[in-house]
């Protein structure tokens, strides 16, 4: 690991300040009779016992929110239903980025001393616990009501339609799609609890229904239940507390680039470039120094740009680098080693805490068969809404430092 | 909240106070493309502020209406009940000869004939008395 020229050492930078101290999930796939806040809740519970801390330690409380619990508040739903009353909290939501800006944001706030311990936490029932209504809401509000909506434009179709111009620009293969898909599935098999785990073909995905072209069934992410939860808290308070692994914080960054799918400046590059290089820069490490990261994977497509953005391989090569072998054991960079939102779970916007909670897992050497051996540096990358956000967090052991 | 009587019937905008102008023009044939005269930025959609320089100084000018198809995608599977009867149907990009980009949908022929870089015009499809739809035909 060679430390690039960065901003690490800039006095307000967040690198090594803020350690994750404590990791929950709750079940995650179909999880019938569970609501959103039970789900965030048994995650949380999870998190503070991993942690080894009571729950009156938690000052802070970001959650995001949740599509099949009708709260405004849902970070404060989730105070009032866990038992605790924090003096820090908000419910954050820039669509599928919201998780890194999650971490990113309570370590802000902790560097900055509006809190001292955040529980980060997030829960949703897209499975189990839409009515028909708020389905159909799911369905039909998430795009423009003027320019978009009218057309019949389900959000796949947006990130359909960047996938498809890389494939005219770049000749991105659908086997190339589909590889994503088939090497998830792979990572899937080994998680427990993961939600399918049937291994699957190129030709399975090839041949599956066609949904939005160019993506198919198993282009496309799961829907599912789930919630996962984290501790934060000051790298003093972590070594105070003798907690045995911390990781820490290392980078962040965000970049909104539009709103609107026809206002984004360039359909197969994306502001992953801008959010993960301010990641980079401030955490003093490159792509090619990542043992491991959580790519978000809403659709196949999306992680062959993703791993071009993110500086894993030049632009337009992600559909031969996948082809390659070069997102799982033993290529370049290990990725969704859990299966992520593709194989493991995709309950909404908690779908990519799941990555972090796999990353963090794979930094702390806890994964067994699945580990990725030696694995000290990791990114995790979240994005939402076309691409219209991007949030990427760099995480790293103690001797990352 | 959305009812499901409401889900089956399809969206129509609502326009609101800046674009209240882009509607209108649509429904008399034209569409309507901001141009600073400032800065000489042309923008779609309509609002109260040049999004390059920040100007006011923004007229109307009916779009020529030519355009390239930048990307697409054919649905196969409805968002919502509303659009089950209309699949399978091509969604597209395109290109405006004027620069901005628009999400309109392919009319006049089958969505497999749909190809990057397609030239098209625009035809506005009345869907209410308030209400046409910009689309584009194969040019």
């Amino acid at each position: 690991m060679t430390k690039a020229v960065t901003n690490a050492g800039h006095k307000n930078s967040l690198r090594g300040q803020v350690a994750i101290i404590g990791i929950g999930l709750s079940p995650v796939g179909k999880v019938p009779g569970r609501s959103p806040l039970w789900l965030a809740a048994a995650a949380a519970k999870q998190a503070l016992a991993d942690a080894g801390i009571q729950k009156s330690e938690i000052d802070g409380v970001l959650a995001s929110p949740a599509m099949a619990a009708q709260f405004h508040r849902f970070s404060v739903a989730f105070s009032e239903y866990f038992g605790v009353q924090p003096t820090f909290s908000n419910t954050l939501q820039v669509s599928g980025a919201t998780a890194a800006t999650m971490f990113n944001i309570a370590a802000a706030a902790i560097h900055g001393g509006l809190a001292e311990t955040v529980l980060v936490v997030g829960g949703d029932s897209l499975l189990s616990g839409l009515t028909p209504e708020l389905a159909l809401r799911s369905l039909t509000e998430s795009r423009d009501q003027q320019y978009e909506m009218p057309f019949g434009i389900p959000v796949a179709n947006t990130f359909a339609m960047t996938a498809h111009r890389h494939m005219k620009e770049f000749g991105t293969r659908p086997e190339q799609l589909a590889q994503v898909a088939v090497t998830q599935r792979q990572h899937a098999a080994r998680t427990p609890g993961a939600q399918q785990t049937a291994p699957i073909t190129i030709e399975d995905v090839l041949n599956s229904k066609m949904v939005t072209s160019p993506y198919r069934k198993l282009d496309c992410s799961l829907i599912s239940d789930g919630g996962a939860a984290f501790v934060l808290t000051s790298a003093e308070r972590a070594k105070a507390l003798g907690i045995e692994k911390p990781i820490y914080i290392l980078g962040g960054g965000e970049c909104y680039t539009h709103e609107h799918i026809f206002l984004m400046p360039s359909l197969t590059t994306t502001g992953a470039v801008q959010s993960s290089g301010k990641a980079y820069a401030m955490a003093g490490y490159g792509p090619k120094d990542m043992h491991t990261a959580g790519v978000y994977d809403c659709f196949t497509g999306t992680v062959i740009m993703m791993l071009e953005d993110l500086g894993f391989c030049p632009k337009g090569e992600g559909g031969r680098f996948v082809a390659d072998g070069q997102m799982t054991y033993g290529g370049q960079i290990p990725s969704n080693t859990h299966g992520g939102l593709l194989s493991f779970a995709h309950s909404g916007i908690p779908g990519s805490l799941f990555h972090f909670h796999e990353v963090v897992a794979q930094l702390r050497g806890e994964c067994g068969e699945r580990q990725v051996a030696g694995a000290e540096l990791g990114l995790v990358h979240s994005l939402g809404a076309g691409f219209a956000t991007n949030a990427t967090t760099i995480l790293g052991t103690e001797n990352t430092l | 909240m959305i009812s499901l009587e409401d889900a089956a019937r399809k969206p129509l905008p609502s326009p609101d106070a800046d674009t209240a102008a882009l509607w209108r023009g649509l429904r008399d044939g034209q569409l309507l493309l901001q141009h600073c005269d400032d800065c000489g930025n042309v923008q779609f959609y309509q609002q109260g502020f040049c999004r390059h320089c920040s100007g006011e100084n923004l007229t109307h000018r009916p779009a020529s209406g030519r355009g390239k198809v930048h990307s697409f995608s054919v649905v196969h599977r409805a968002p919502g009940p509303a659009f089950k009867g209309d699949v399978p149907y091509a969604v597209l990009l395109v290109e405006l000869a004027e620069g901005p980009r628009m999400i309109s949908t392919y009319t006049g022929g089958k969505p497999d004939e749909v190809t990057f870089d397609m030239d098209v015009v625009l035809l506005c499809e009345p869907v209410s008395d308030e209400i046409a739809l910009p689309r584009f035909r194969r040019a």
